[in-house]
């Protein structure tokens, strides 16, 4: 032993000494590809802490909120929870994670807490174990506090699922608390509503009794422009959600339809028909002081334009100066015109959060007796690769990109009626969210 | 004459040797209290059991040195430099979730030992921590479920036991940036030329779950493929914020076959 520290000694003080300056605070990961495996998790049941009434029925509705929002992310595989052990964790202690990590589970992160009501409160203590790694499994724990409701039940869940998939999905928040506004015409009107991103809390935003169409929300979150028939022409209006009604918007001459903000909300693209009406692309800013900027002058109509929301430099819109409607590109000043599509029927454009996508909806083959629908569709803009999101189902029009990237929401008449659709980037886990009535054109808020 | 000559010459040989002898006895009775003093810092070091002699080879065996400390003019650059940042100020919110602390009392904080002060990482930008974040458990195991990756942290002076052991600690950080880098991987941006080739790409994760500093450690030998895994690391704006709060560099290895 004591030779052996005796080399130690040696060793020590002439190698190592010298280095450790260098390499102290340096941490190492090595690893390598490992495609195609999505994470998966188990989510038992949170443990009810008390037997009444209502903690079980506030129980119910944060479980199955939790467990969709998980589920919904696309990041994860959800363990079905037939597979279990009868022993449930509600805490940390009772966790044993054999029996998570090994078969039939087989998962690799565990997701537990428990919920109940007191002193009129309602506390959840939520956990998410790294199932894999006995030593150190916490890769979280929280807590919340919130006045006993069904909607802050669903709150927390959100909150907590969120927390998990901003860990596990590589720092980009989830949309469990974003929302998505629509058109709907289920009161007679079209108007302007509202929903949580999975269909949860339908509210009716305006009461014009004319017609709204294309709502934008502002990427603050504050504001929602629209066009809509204001007197005798279509205006752009705006409604803020702070307020809860129209507040003043600017106004022109002429029709003006398809608002769309500028990531920073300091730009609004518009097309309007204010010159010589021929619907063109025009800029302005959101309280109109600056005037509007034309940037489209080519005959044929020039709608839907759409920022690209990574660099606001570019604007992608919908042009019909080659017959049919066809997306083009253009930069943020009306220069360098790129044409996207080359034949069908292209429409409504959406860029994707990282700026790398186009989604949009295109009837490849036009005409009587063509083949194929009206389907969702995405384009990598550099490339000008495409690949189709939705098969056989109606007529799919109006996606819209969630903030994180990773959903797409749409309007489709597979069911017979217009309603609103969403699904995975990747054209997967396609989902009915609206049923009342006709409810179309979508728009995913920016956070 | 002869004689008395022969005498005196060795009488000096054994005075030399014994002085030899006194030196040699004092440098072995140093060593040994040395060890003996200090044995504690390092009785385990480079022991089987503790693997973490692999961790010293690990470090050296790195081919690219770190690039020296950037010299801090932040005119020049855009590095922060060594200068103390000011903390964004912290707002007032109402907060969302309240930490559970995740150490029972007993894990309560020791007396720190004065070894520990002396040595201080050089002061980097103060991010203030989240109001809901769950401190972590202390220290973390040798060897762990993931065998693909290995790691090392350092702390202060020559520590070599206990500190942070990342890749263990933090496996689920690692699962993360394997997905992501692994998902942003255009394997259609190379060419038909490529067999079966393995590219060695180097990058750091920056405390704010930035990556940077991407640079091919080993070529696969085909160009496109060296390039689409530099691309798949800079395509990604976030791994999010590291769990330990420190940088942290990754060798990731992308494997391609046709």
């Amino acid at each position: 032993m004591s030779v052996f520290r005796l080399k130690s000694v040696f060793f020590l003080l002439v190698f190592v000494l010298p280095i450790t300056k260098a390499v102290a605070q340096q941490e190492w990961i090595r690893t390598g590809t490992n495609r195609g495996a999505p994470i998966r998790l188990a989510v038992p049941d949170f443990k009810a802490t008390a037997a009444d009434s209502q903690t079980t029925s506030l129980n119910t509705v944060f479980n199955q909120t939790l467990w969709n929002d998980l589920d919904n992310s696309g990041i994860f595989d959800m363990v079905a929870k037939s597979f279990y052990p009868i022993q449930i964790p509600g805490t940390p202690v009772e966790v044993k994670l054999d029996a998570w990590s090994n078969a039939p589970v087989n998962a690799a992160f565990l997701a537990f807490g428990n919920l109940g009501v007191a002193n009129e409160k309602l506390q959840v203590m939520g956990w998410l174990f790294d199932a894999k790694n006995l030593l150190s499994p916490q890769v979280l724990g929280k807590q919340y506090q919130e006045t006993p409701t069904e909607s802050n039940a669903r709150l927390i869940a959100h909150r907590f699922a969120d927390e998990i998939i901003f860990r596990l999905g590589g720092g980009i928040n989830g949309v469990a608390e974003s929302r998505i506004y629509f058109i709907s015409s289920r009161k007679g009107t079209k108007e302007v509503w509202a929903m949580d991103y999975d269909g949860a809390g339908q509210q009716q935003l305006t009461h014009l009794n004319s017609i709204a169409l294309s709502p934008r929300v502002s990427p603050d979150g504050s504001r929602v422009a629209f066009s809509a028939i204001s007197h005798d022409s279509w205006q752009i209006l705006m409604y803020s959600l702070d307020l809860g009604r129209i507040v003043s918007s600017p106004r022109f001459g002429g029709d003006n339809f398809t608002p769309a903000w500028s990531s920073d909300g300091s730009k609004l693209a518009f097309s309007s028909s204010m010159r010589d009406g021929d619907p063109e692309i025009y800029l302005t800013n959101p309280d109109g002081a600056a005037g509007a900027k034309r940037l489209t002058a080519v005959k044929g109509s020039d709608v839907s334009p759409v920022f690209n929301p990574k660099t606001n430099g570019q604007i992608a819109w919908v042009s019909g100066r080659a017959g049919l409607p066809q997306i083009f590109i253009m930069d943020a000043d009306g220069s360098n015109v790129q044409q996207i599509t080359k034949e069908g029927y292209a429409v409504s454009p959406s860029w994707s959060p990282n700026g790398l996508l186009l989604a949009f909806s295109w009837i490849r083959h036009y005409g009587p007796g063509a083949p194929g629908g009206q389907d969702i569709y995405l384009m990598n803009v550099a490339t000008r690769e495409f690949v189709q999101l939705t098969h056989d189902s109606g007529r799919n029009d109006f996606p819209s990109w969630s903030p994180d990237g990773r959903h797409i929401v749409f309007q489709s008449t597979r069911t017979g009626s217009e309603q609103i659709w969403s699904m995975l980037a990747d054209g997967t886990h396609q989902q009915q969210i609206t049923r009342d009535g006709k409810n179309s054109m979508p728009n995913w808020s920016y956070k | 004459m002869m004689q008395t000559g022969i005498f005196e010459e060795r009488q000096k040989w054994k005075g030399a040797i014994l002085l030899s002898a006194g030196l040699h006895l004092f440098v072995a009775l140093a060593i040994i209290l040395t060890v003996h003093f200090r044995g504690e810092q390092i009785k385990t070091w480079g022991s089987a059991t503790a693997g973490e002699a692999m961790s010293a080879n690990l470090v050296s065996a790195v081919p690219l040195p770190q690039p020296e400390e950037p010299t801090a003019n932040i005119v020049a650059t855009e590095n922060k430099g060594q200068t103390q940042s000011l903390p964004a100020p912290v707002t007032k919110d109402e907060p969302k979730a309240i930490p559970i602390p995740l150490n029972e009392p007993k894990h309560k904080p020791q007396k720190t030992e004065t070894t520990q002060a002396e040595v201080k990482p050089p002061p980097r930008p103060v991010t203030p921590p989240h109001d809901n974040a769950v401190p972590y458990g202390a220290g973390g195991p040798i060897s762990g479920p993931y065998g693909a990756f290995q790691s090392t942290n350092v702390k202060g002076g020559f520590n070599f036991q206990g500190g942070g052991d990342f890749g263990n600690r933090f496996g689920w950080y690692v699962q993360v940036v394997n997905n992501k880098v692994s998902n942003n991987w255009y394997t259609t941006e190379i060419g038909a030329a490529a067999g079966a080739r393995r590219a060695y790409i180097l990058f750091d994760i920056n405390p704010d779950g930035s990556p940077g500093n991407v640079r091919v450690e080993q070529t696969s030998g085909v160009p496109a493929l060296d390039q689409s895994a530099v691309r798949a690391v800079q395509r990604i704006d976030t791994f999010g914020p590291t769990p330990s709060g420190n940088k942290v560099s990754v060798e990731f290895w992308f494997d391609y076959q046709r």
